[in-house]
């Protein structure tokens, strides 16, 4: 029974290795974001699209090696990890882990339109101030959007990023 | 179409195979060209169509391919359920492979991996690769499979064309139906005229004219060839008819003087020692002889003037003798028709530039005509002078006229004024031709007058005189040569032996001394030894010819001084020149008159 039981976990763990594992999804749709989203004239202009990482390293580590030569409508891709306490100046995107919810509450206190997309993964995220929340729906990576963090930021998101989307949020915060 | 086949055709077959051949081939050109540039437009606006789809599609589906949801690519591939030409579609990942598809019917299949972008057509079908590119990033490949529908359309097109083409084939043949009956219908009746006259001989028809174009232009030409190949078979008809007349006359006359002479003969052989009848029955066959010598001379001058040799020998001659001449050849034949004669000529020693024989026979055979058409004891009146410098002879007379209508005819080859067996006056219808022709010659005309049928008629000679041409002086100086007395000797060359014989005899006869060779070089060897005053040379000799026996005897200290005379068969102009240069003093052609040689003999002594 036991090993039946340890055979059938064996299995179930190299089905799901074929499957694209949970941070490299995330890294693949981080670097996707800069493609559906539009930044206002000010922000930081022609040069590299920075996007910033904070706790969680294995996403760092991915995109960074994604981004690696790649371009976004020319421009190229840079990745910046963020030290503890670092402000997130100069950023498209910054992704903050689980963990980082404190960091959050004071970027949203601080800049709070600044013209940066804030990707989070926990739950209540959007709530809290992020833009872009990853969730997990039947076992596979989507995300959520909150179109007035998106507006209070002055980013536009595109309507085809936003049909993807597993959920829209507007005016319940 | 087989060419001879076609062109064996009639022409209104052939006019309606030209307007459908043509019409079908523009009609076949422009189907072509419209069918084609309605397929590819079609297949370009089709293309562009799935192109337009996929690039729709492609950016659409971008975020589900972005973000892996296949959820979301499914519907939207599903919304292409509202366009039936689209049967199959599909969404590949940036690696190629299948990220979602959407298939009309279950027959249809979609690549299992994402191939080159382009265009797949394959059979009706097109398919479509398209890569899905946001800003810049490949993020995967649309695949669209339309119904290309063009195989369809180009059966649709082809029947439409097909319906269109007979339409306007018939349309064409009833209007070329119609229409050609305007161009065919004169055509026809031109070529019915022609059959007419190939098969009935008929050159009086007439083809109808009905149009103003070239075919009534074929038609005129027709009609006035038509108009002159009647007229010249008249003309020819009545030139064969005038020629039978005149072999009949002709017949006639040279058999007219052969009893006579023979009649004659017979005389002179029953006479015996008679000298009257003998002189009378030799009258009789000299004058026989002169008829026939006179009337073959014409017809000798008819053949040159037919076959364009006549030519005129002009010199200064004095009228009044030319007129003389005529005059007396005419003589005894008016005295015997006991005719009056009036005469009036210019006075001696007036000359004019003109063949004198041939002004002779213009005069002799107008009063020849006079004596000939007047009935016995008539008058004759003939008057030769010079009026405003030209030559103007007439011959006038009562005889029996000419009718209004015949006044030109009588000119014409071979006319007879009286075609009646009964006619009193006979003649080869030739003089009066002959005459203007030789006027016409010397550049002047003849003109008839005449007040009717049986009112006497006049002929009038003008012949118009450059200055100079005429002068009147005393009478020049023949050139004179000692020929010694009257008895001559004469040295005669000729190979024809009865010629030299009989000639010998009559220059004997004549009283003079007489010395006959047959060929060239025995007359030039006898020639030294005989000193001729005369030498009577054939120019056809064995051994040598007359012209170098000529140029020898004159080369030769004897006979430089010898009077030569050509006489020859021979009468050429160019043979004259030949002879003179050879140093001939005189020419005759032979059959030779012993009257010539009897003048020519008084003349040189």
């Amino acid at each position: 029974m036991r090993a039946a039981c340890a055979a059938l976990l064996l299995l179930v763990s190299c089905v799901l290795h074929a499957q694209p594992l949970e941070h490299e999804v995330k890294a693949a749709f981080l670097f996707k974001f800069p493609s559906f989203v539009e930044w206002p004239r000010e922000a930081p202009g022609v040069g590299s699209i920075v996007i910033g990482v904070a706790g969680n390293d294995a996403v760092a580590a991915e995109l960074e090696q994604i981004a690696a030569g790649r371009s976004i409508q020319g421009r190229p891709v840079a990745v910046r990890r963020l030290r503890e306490g670092e402000r997130p100046d100069g950023l498209h995107v910054l992704f903050l882990g689980r963990g980082q919810a404190a960091r959050l509450a004071e970027i949203v206190r601080q800049a709070p339109a600044q013209p940066l997309l804030i990707v989070c993964e926990w739950q209540g995220a959007l709530q809290q101030g992020a833009v872009v929340n990853f969730l997990r729906d039947e076992g596979r990576v989507r995300f959520e959007v909150s179109l007035d963090s998106a507006e209070r930021r002055a980013l536009r998101i595109s309507s085809r990023m936003l049909a993807v989307a597993h959920n829209v949020v507007q005016g319940r915060l | 179409m087989r060419l001879p086949g076609f062109l064996r055709r009639s022409v209104r077959a052939k006019m309606t195979a030209v307007v459908v051949a043509t019409t079908l081939v523009a009609l076949l050109v422009n189907a072509a060209a419209l069918v084609y540039y309605t397929v590819r437009d079609y297949r370009s606006t089709q293309l562009a169509d799935v192109r337009t789809q996929a690039e729709i599609f492609g950016r659409a589906s971008a975020a589900a391919l972005a973000f892996n949801d296949r959820t979301d690519a499914q519907r939207d591939l599903s919304t292409l359920q509202a366009r039936p030409d689209i049967e199959a579609a599909a969404l590949y990942g940036p690696d190629g492979t299948l990220f979602a598809s959407y298939l009309r019917s279950p027959g249809e299949a979609v690549p299992a991996r994402a191939e080159a972008p382009g265009y797949r057509i394959a059979g009706d079908r097109v398919g479509l690769f398209h890569a899905v590119v946001e800003k810049g990033d490949a993020i995967g490949t649309v695949y669209i499979q339309a119904r290309y529908g063009v195989r369809e359309r180009l059966l649709a097109y082809l029947g439409i064309t097909a319906v269109v083409l007979a339409a306007a084939l018939a349309a064409a043949l009833l209007i070329s139906a119609w229409l050609q009956r305007a161009v065919t219908a004169p055509i026809l009746e031109v070529a019915d005229a022609a059959r007419a006259v190939v098969q009935r001989r008929d050159y009086t028809g007439r083809a109808g004219k009905s149009t103003e174009d070239e075919v009534g232009v074929l038609a005129d030409a027709f009609n006035s060839m038509l108009k002159e190949v009647q007229t010249r078979e008249e003309a020819l008809r009545l030139a064969d008819r005038r020629k039978d007349e005149f072999l009949a006359t002709l017949a006639h006359e040279l058999r007219n003087p052969l009893a006579p002479i023979r009649n004659a003969l017979f005389l002179m052989r029953a006479a015996g020692d008679n000298p009257g009848a003998t002189a009378e029955a030799r009258a009789l066959i000299e004058r026989q002889l002169a008829q026939m010598v006179r009337l073959v001379d014409d017809l000798l001058d008819v053949s040159r003037i037919t076959t364009g040799k006549l030519a005129l020998r002009r010199e200064r001659v004095e009228l009044r003798s030319v007129a003389q001449s005529a005059l007396e050849a005419v003589e005894s034949m008016i005295r015997a028709r006991g005719h009056a004669l009036h005469v009036e000529l210019p006075p001696p020693g007036l000359y004019v530039n003109a063949d004198p024989t041939r002004l002779a026979q213009v005069f002799l055979n107008l009063l020849n005509n006079a004596a000939k058409f007047t009935d016995p004891g008539g008058r004759i009146d003939f008057t030769v002078a010079l009026e405003d410098a030209a030559l103007v002879a007439r011959v006038r007379d009562n005889g029996i006229g000419i009718a209004p209508a015949m006044r030109e005819e009588i000119f014409d080859m071979f006319a007879q004024a009286d075609r009646s067996l009964e006619r009193s006056t006979m003649g080869l219808g030739v003089g009066l031709s002959l005459a203007r022709r030789l006027v016409e010659l010397h550049g002047g005309t003849i003109k008839v007058r005449s007040a009717g049928a049986g009112r006497g008629s006049e002929f009038v000679v003008r012949i118009p005189m450059q200055p100079g041409e005429t002068r009147v002086s005393p009478a020049n100086d023949p050139r004179s040569r000692s020929a010694g007395s009257a008895r001559r000797r004469i040295l005669l060359a000729d190979d024809n032996q009865d010629f030299a014989v009989s000639l010998a005899l009559v220059l004997r006869g004549l009283g003079n001394e007489v010395r006959v060779e047959h060929d060239g070089a025995a007359a030039l060897a006898a020639a030294g030894e005989f000193q001729p005053q005369i030498a009577f040379l054939d120019i056809g000799l064995p051994k040598l010819n007359g012209f170098d026996l000529a140029r020898k005897l004159r080369a030769l200290g004897a006979t430089a001084d010898t009077i030569l005379v050509a006489v020859t068969g021979w009468g050429q102009p160019s043979d004259r020149q030949k002879a003179k240069e050879a140093g001939f003093d005189d020419y005759l052609v032979k059959p030779v008159e012993i009257d010539r040689i009897r003048a020519l003999l008084d003349g040189k002594q």
